[in-house]
């Protein structure tokens, strides 16, 4: 028996041609999780920017996709946190607020001090969107039918704690009224459809999505989440321009990271190169085709970004 | 929505200069784009994604799901139109091919195969598995083309449709799902109502989906919840394995399945002779299939009810019945072209696969709805007309694996056993590369053996499974929106679409009352209650 | 009353562990927090206790019509093989690595259940041949078809 194990591992060790003595990392193809859907705007984003990874002048080796989605985001997570290899060859997309707000919140096995950040790809604003035929035409229209009708104005979002969520409570804290948040199942996609067929008033949802969903007819976009104007949309202003001082915390931010514990060298190498092979000109141009505004930061960066949503978001959820 | 209309007037059949549409006269757009399917390269991917889903589509253990995330990164590659192509094909086929393992092996390889699975293998079991092949591949191409029609002439209807059906016609939609529970492949109905609380059950299982709360996680493989590709391979093939290791070691002539010779012919004539089942299947499959995010799963099972329910013979069904494999089969193909509806003109993924296409499309910067059909028709219709080609082909192809369908059963026990094994670990595994899922999908199968001894059943399980999100989902949504405008009862009781599903759900409930008592009438008692 | 027969036992055995599971799921429900997320499996649980109840106080009576049991037979059929899948599973596949274990409990499988002689040179040639294109089948089709990424082998 044991002889006929071996003879079967080396018939495949000569299939594979693999070798556990080749140098440097990576040596073998990378894993990458993300904790959305396949197709989903995280998904489809993350194979975008890791497309050029085996290129000789990026990583040398594919990366593979692998999505583990559930309850927005925690399912993925807890399982990077808890149970993936920190050899660097696991790593995984992070979303910011989203993860950090949940950590905030509690109920998951995973801090912003579980996880070493690698290098961001995009920024994904929020915006406020209606049905196209809506009576509503800015956001001072939602904000004084919000106040005329005190915890009656539905909006959708696609799950509590996530970007949409924090962009909601910020408007409800800032503008000093009370709305009814709806979480939906099934992520921004779920949102949108809540929002078109009316079965919500409006909606908070990712600027990618809602400005396809503007160019096909369907809503109208009443504001961007922001601290500035968004490129895909030069005409939408910020919220802040229409008078509801808030920043830029419920920005989606998207990037890459490994589990605590992966060697530094490992880290110094990502760190280095990741970045790079974000700037790859096929890869922007996919973005922008896709509609998915980019946002490249390096490793440095980003640890002083997620500081800093940490504090806001610990800040803004203290009251819940 | 009147843009809609707008938009898709240029569908609307005009007059008679039907056989030389061009691309001025903008009527039968559709049938302009026909010779680009059969360009080498798309009609060469059509093939390989038909063919190469059947055989998938055909393994145990393997889903449409992940066949076609599996293609993503093809479709990075292609150009729009092939990539799109692909995947369709693939999609389309691999329902239709779940059918073989479904019929021949009792294992779906999708939920929607398991209604098929409750007519097909007992057909099989009495050496008429190649008639039941054969007839789940024509339903398929009959209700998969009808499908695709309604997706070429009708799109703006539906996609209103598609968007009528709130959070609160989603919940009736889910508790009709429920009312099928009790008299699914069942011999008892209270063991069948047990199986599917216990479905329900599992399906709460890890985060909960709205408030990220964690739910009966006993052990870390459940913390991403069950996942339902895993739980159906456990569920179903499990369970076969192990009946065939009950059996021992023994001589395997007397355990090979038989399966008769049927001529192709024969199959059409017994179609032809269905067309009751034929018809139900069709429609409903079409009008589940629509609605987002629940269609796909569950138009197999509705559809084999409601055929059950209006056919004069109901105490036929699941033992063998014909009828049984055609309206499952009709309505599971006949979803995916109604199924695409949201997608293509809303811009709105109702189902992951739809969500895989939308990226196929986005990757070379073409938006859904009115850009696709304004800007990119030739995508647009070379990619819905493949899928009308692709019916076809896989009838064909399907109906040549039927022939085939007697070697496979020849295999014998010990080996498929083992084969089966292996496929179910690596099945599971690669839905999320996850060994949780491994863990989750051999726990639940070994548990489903011993609860199948005692008169349990995998269906209502897996029915159970499927419909608790849902039916939990909308049911929070909608009390939310309903608490913050005119209440409860008027949000989930009043509305005519509202009205018409409890309706449907109360006629559903009473009928199986009656037939309860009427069948008790003529057996006796200690048969049915079990 | 007379002596219960053996699938009356296992009825009551099945039934109560169903049951006991029920009351485990409902008295989760009622307790645990926040309340709101677990409205649904109250409702839920509850219908499940009622009907598992019924079912079980059905097979205490001997009321059970549906379900054959399982023969001693049976078991020290299946036993075996069961072993095999269950260690395969849920501790070579991760520990050895997929292909390995795979194909090692495939050729075990195939050896117990094959009724085939085992004294005879020509079977175990067979059974080999069966495995290695087993093995072939899968490493093309996961490995280089489909390219799912699996944990390391232990050889290689």
């Amino acid at each position: 028996m044991r002889h006929l194990i071996a003879s079967a591992a080396l018939a495949l060790t000569a299939l594979t041609g693999t070798t556990t003595l080749a140098e440097g990392y990576p040596e073998r193809p990378v894993m990458m999780m993300v904790s959305y859907g396949a197709g989903g705007a995280t998904d489809f984003q993350a194979r975008i920017v890791t497309m050029t990874a085996g290129n000789e002048d990026a990583l040398g080796m594919p990366v593979a996709i692998i999505n583990k989605p559930g309850a927005g985001g925690r399912v993925g997570w807890n399982w990077f946190a808890t149970q993936a290899d920190a050899d660097g060859y696991t790593l995984a997309a992070y979303n910011i607020p989203h993860f950090i707000a949940q950590s905030v919140k509690g109920g998951v096995e995973y801090s912003a001090e579980s996880f070493e950040p690698i290098a961001n790809w995009g920024a994904d604003p929020a915006v406020f969107v209606v049905a196209a035929d809506s009576p509503m035409n800015s956001m001072n229209d939602v904000v004084n039918y919000a106040k005329e009708n005190p915890a009656k104005l539905t909006f959708s979002g696609a799950g509590l704690f996530v970007g949409h969520h924090i962009a909601a409570l910020q408007l409800e804290k800032t503008a000093g009224v009370k709305m009814a948040y709806i979480p939906t199942k099934g992520g921004g996609a779920a949102a949108m459809k809540a929002v078109i067929a009316g079965d919500v008033m409006g909606g908070v949802n990712n600027l990618s999505d809602a400005f396809r969903a503007q160019q096909a007819g369907n809503v109208k976009i009443l504001g961007v989440f922001d601290l500035e104007r968004n490129a895909f949309l030069p005409d939408v202003p910020t919220l802040k321009e229409q008078g509801y001082d808030i920043d830029n915390a419920s920005v989606n931010f998207r990037g890459i990271m490994v589990p605590k514990g992966t060697p530094p060298e490992v880290i110094d190498k990502l760190a280095a190169v990741v970045p790079e092979m974000f700037k790859n000109a096929r890869v922007a141009s996919k973005m922008k085709a896709g509609g998915s505004p980019m946002h490249i930061m390096t490793r440095d960066e980003v640890k002083e970004m997620w500081a800093a949503r940490e504090e806001t978001l610990k800040e803004l959820l203290a009251g819940l | 929505m009147k843009t809609f209309a707008k938009l898709f007037s240029s569908l609307r059949l005009k007059s008679q200069d039907c056989g030389k549409a061009g691309r001025g006269e903008e009527s039968l757009e559709f049938l302009y784009y026909f010779a680009d399917v059969f360009t080498p390269l798309s009609f060469g991917l059509l093939l390989l994604g038909t063919i190469g889903g059947l055989i998938l589509g055909a393994t145990p253990g393997l889903s449409p799901t992940m066949a076609v995330a599996l293609l993503i990164p093809f479709t990075f590659h292609l150009p729009a139109t092939q990539g799109l192509i692909l995947l369709g094909a693939a999609y389309t086929s691999t329902v239709a091919g779940g059918a073989v393992s479904a019929i021949l092996l009792k294992i779906p390889g999708a939920p929607a195969n398991i209604a098929t699975t409750l007519d097909g293998h007992p057909m099989a079991r009495q050496g008429k598995g190649a008639k039941a092949l054969q007839l789940s591949f024509l339903a398929s191409a009959v209700g998969g083309v009808f499908g695709v029609l309604l997706l070429i002439f009708l799109t703006p209807l539906l996609s209103e449709w598609a968007l009528a059906f709130g959070p609160s016609h989603l919940f009736w939609l889910a508790i009709l799902g429920v009312t099928v529970i009790g008299s699914l492949d069942s011999a008892s109905v209270v063991k069948g109502l047990l199986s599917g609380c216990i479905g329900l059950w599992l399906a709460t299982i890890g985060f909960d989906d709205i408030m990220g709360a964690q739910r009966f996680i006993f052990h870390p493989s459940l913390g991403g919840g069950i996942n339902i590709i895993a739980a159906l391979i456990g569920l179903f093939a499990i369970p076969q394995v192990i009946t065939m290791f009950a059996k021992g070691r023994q001589d395997n002539s007397a355990e090979v399945l038989v399966v008769e010779k049927h001529s192709i012919r024969d199959a059409i004539r017994e179609m032809m002779r269905r067309p009751k089942a034929l018809t139900i299947g069709t429609l409903t499959g079409s009008i589940i299939g629509l609605i987002p995010g629940v269609g796909g799963q569950i138009a197999g099972l509705v559809a084999y009810d409601q055929t059950k329910k209006f056919s004069s013979e109901p105490e036929r069904f699941g033992r063998g019945h014909s009828e049984g494999v055609i309206a499952a089969e009709a309505a599971n193909n006949a979803m995916v072209g109604p199924s695409l509806v949201p997608l293509l003109t809303l811009s709105i993924p109702g189902s992951p696969t739809a969500a895989v296409l939308l990226g196929g499309l986005l990757i070379h910067g073409i938006f859904p709805g009115s850009d696709l059909f304004d800007n990119h028709p030739d995508v647009a219709w070379t990619f819905i007309n493949s899928m009308l080609i692709g019916q076809v082909l896989m009838c064909i192809f399907g109906l040549y694996v039927a022939g085939l369908a007697a070697r496979v059963a020849q295999v014998p026990q010990s080996v498929m056993a083992a084969i089966v094994l292996g496929l179910a670990v690596f099945g599971s595994y690669s839905v999320q590369s996850s060994m949780g899922d491994v863990y989750v999908m051999a726990s639940l199968g070994v548990m489903m053996y011993f609860l199948e001894r005692f008169g349990f059943s995998a269906a209502p399980l897996v029915l159970g499974l499927i419909l608790g999100p849902i039916a939990e989902a909308n049911f929070i949504q909608g009390s939310m929106i309903a608490n913050a405008t005119n209440g409860m009862a008027p949000y989930f009781l009043s509305g005519a679409l509202n009205i018409s599903l409890i309706v449907i759900v109360i006629a559903s409930v009473a009928y199986s009352a009656w037939m309860e008592l009427r069948s008790r009438r003529y057996t006796s008692k200690e048969e049915i209650i079990g | 009353m007379s002596m219960p027969s053996l699938p009356r036992i296992q009825h009551i055995l099945a039934s109560g562990v169903v049951a006991a599971v029920g009351l485990w799921v409902a008295s989760i429900s009622y307790t645990a927090q926040p309340s709101e997320a677990f409205l649904f499996p109250r409702m839920i649980s509850t219908v499940f206790v009622l009907l598992a109840l019924w079912t079980f106080f059905k097979a205490v009576l001997g009321w059970t019509k549906v379900g054959n049991g399982i023969s001693a037979r049976q078991l020290v059929n299946l036993a075996p093989g069961l072993a095999i899948a269950l260690i395969y599973i849920f501790w070579a596949a991760k520990a050895v690595g997929f292909y390995t274990a795979g194909t090692a409990a495939f050729f075990i499988l195939l050896t117990l259940y094959d009724p085939a002689p085992h004294n005879a040179l020509k079977s175990w040639i067979k059974r080999i041949v069966i495995t290695a294109g087993y093995l072939l089948v899968m490493y093309g089709l996961f490995a280089k078809l489909l390219k799912v990424y699996t944990p390391r082998e232990i050889f290689f």
